[in-house]
């Protein structure tokens, strides 16, 4: 899992590459939680070069979004699904909780609004 | 091995209730009417072609696996499931001694309230043995039939072996191996292996860290299983709301099923919360994502009801 973070007006965009599963979840959360720690609260997943999430991935999301949402007055967009990463958001139900965008741009100007 | 389910509802037993009983007759008749039937012949196979969420209950009672292996007769779990095992016991044996092997995963009431009400106990001729790694489990069973609870005691009938935790031994040919669950209070899953065929009973679980590194002692205890009972209690969402609740959902079930090579996967321990459609549409999502998961179609998926038999 290659992961890459841009900060735009004070939004985390950190982009993945890889598939998101049981053997990349922990190096996923790890890297957003230390930006949390750094007192980072708005983060958008860029998702647009994910293959394939699993439940393992589809934990550290939704975990993750809340956390940023009750304790940080945050939030965690995710933009760009491959049609087959859509479809899992939308099979788990995670898609009605959580703020997806068509592209990182829209997601970061998503905390504006 | 044949395996039949007598219980498959978590936390308390829940009966259909008349509204939703009159719900699932009010759409059969209206599909009848729909498909025109004019005919008593045609009834049988119109009820037969209807939706299982609508022809059927997956059923109240809670959890109970009946499992004969070899000669030998396995109960997995005591929920109230285990009354109605009991009193189809008495009528296959006709008055012959019953030898039963019960294997409880944890004392959790939906696990064990069939006990007062498992009529073979009542007589001394039936040879009947709880199996547990839990200290003490005489007494909690004891503590279940005390008088301010229940009016009878628990029956002298039964039998306690303690296991260890991370156990292997053996009934007759069937071999049986035991590893702990993540569950507030504990649970133990149960891995029946008899000749080349293999089940594994996991109810009552929780997967926080779902690293391969951390799923692998469970990956592992399931590794080609022909049949993996699985707890998927709540969708994904309410697994997350209910933290430390100790279960699971689909998805990760799916996902540690492909992982260990279960060829079957069976889910068990249903949401009280949730009626029959809710339940046959999460095995339908469940399908949905198996079918991105997985390129070769190796894993079935099913959704554990009253009555369901499975044989390996």
């Amino acid at each position: 899992m290659k992961i890459e973070e841009n900060i735009l007006n004070d939004v985390s965009r950190v982009s993945l590459e890889g598939r998101f599963d049981a053997d990349t979840c922990d190096t996923v959360e790890a890297f957003i939680r230390e930006r949390i720690e750094k007192g980072r609260s708005q983060f958008v997943l860029n998702m647009e070069n994910v293959p394939f999430i699993s439940s393992a991935g589809l934990r550290v999301v939704i975990i993750i979004a809340r956390e940023l949402r009750n304790e940080y007055q945050g939030d965690l967009h995710i933009s760009a699904l491959q049609p087959t990463v859509n479809k899992v958001f939308e099979i788990s139900g995670l898609n009605n909780v959580l703020r997806i965008f068509d592209d990182a741009e829209d997601a970061t100007l998503g905390f504006s609004k | 091995m044949n395996i039949r389910f007598w219980g498959v509802r978590g936390s308390i037993a829940t009966p259909l209730t008349n509204a939703e009983l009159a719900a699932k007759l009010e759409t059969a008749v209206k599909l009848s009417i729909k498909a025109g039937l004019t005919d008593k012949k045609q009834v049988s196979g119109f009820i037969r072609s209807l939706p299982l969420h609508i022809r059927q209950t997956v059923g109240g009672d809670t959890a109970c696996v009946e499992v004969k292996a070899a000669d030998k007769l396995l109960i997995l779990d005591a929920g109230t499931g285990l009354r109605r095992l009991g009193l189809d016991l008495v009528k296959r044996y006709r008055g012959n001694p019953i030898e039963a092997h019960i294997l409880l995963t944890h004392t959790h009431w939906d696990h064990i309230n069939g006990i007062p009400f498992f009529v073979p106990a009542f007589s001394s001729k039936n040879k009947l043995t709880f199996y547990s790694p839990y200290p003490g489990l005489k007494a909690r069973l004891k503590n279940q039939q005390n008088p301010e609870y229940f009016p009878a005691p628990l029956s002298s009938a039964f039998k306690f072996v303690r296991l260890n935790d991370c156990d292997k031994f053996q009934i007759g040919d069937v071999k049986i191996e035991t590893i702990p669950l993540n569950h507030p209070g504990g649970s133990y899953s149960y891995k029946i292996t008899c000749g080349d065929k293999t089940m594994v009973y996991a109810t009552d679980s929780e997967y926080k860290e779902l690293s391969a590194g951390s799923l692998k002692p469970f990956t592992d205890f399931f590794h080609s299983a022909d049949i993996l009972i699985f707890d998927a209690q709540y969708t994904m969402l309410e697994n997350v709301e209910k933290e430390d609740w100790g279960h699971s959902n689909v998805f990760i079930g799916i996902d540690m099923a492909l992982e260990a090579g279960v060829k079957k996967l069976v889910f068990i321990h249903h949401e009280p919360a949730y009626n029959d459609k809710k339940l046959y549409n999460i095995l339908k999502k469940a399908k949905e994502y198996v079918d991105i998961n997985q390129s070769e179609g190796g894993l079935e998926l099913f959704l554990a009801f009253e009555g369901l038999s499975m044989t390996l």
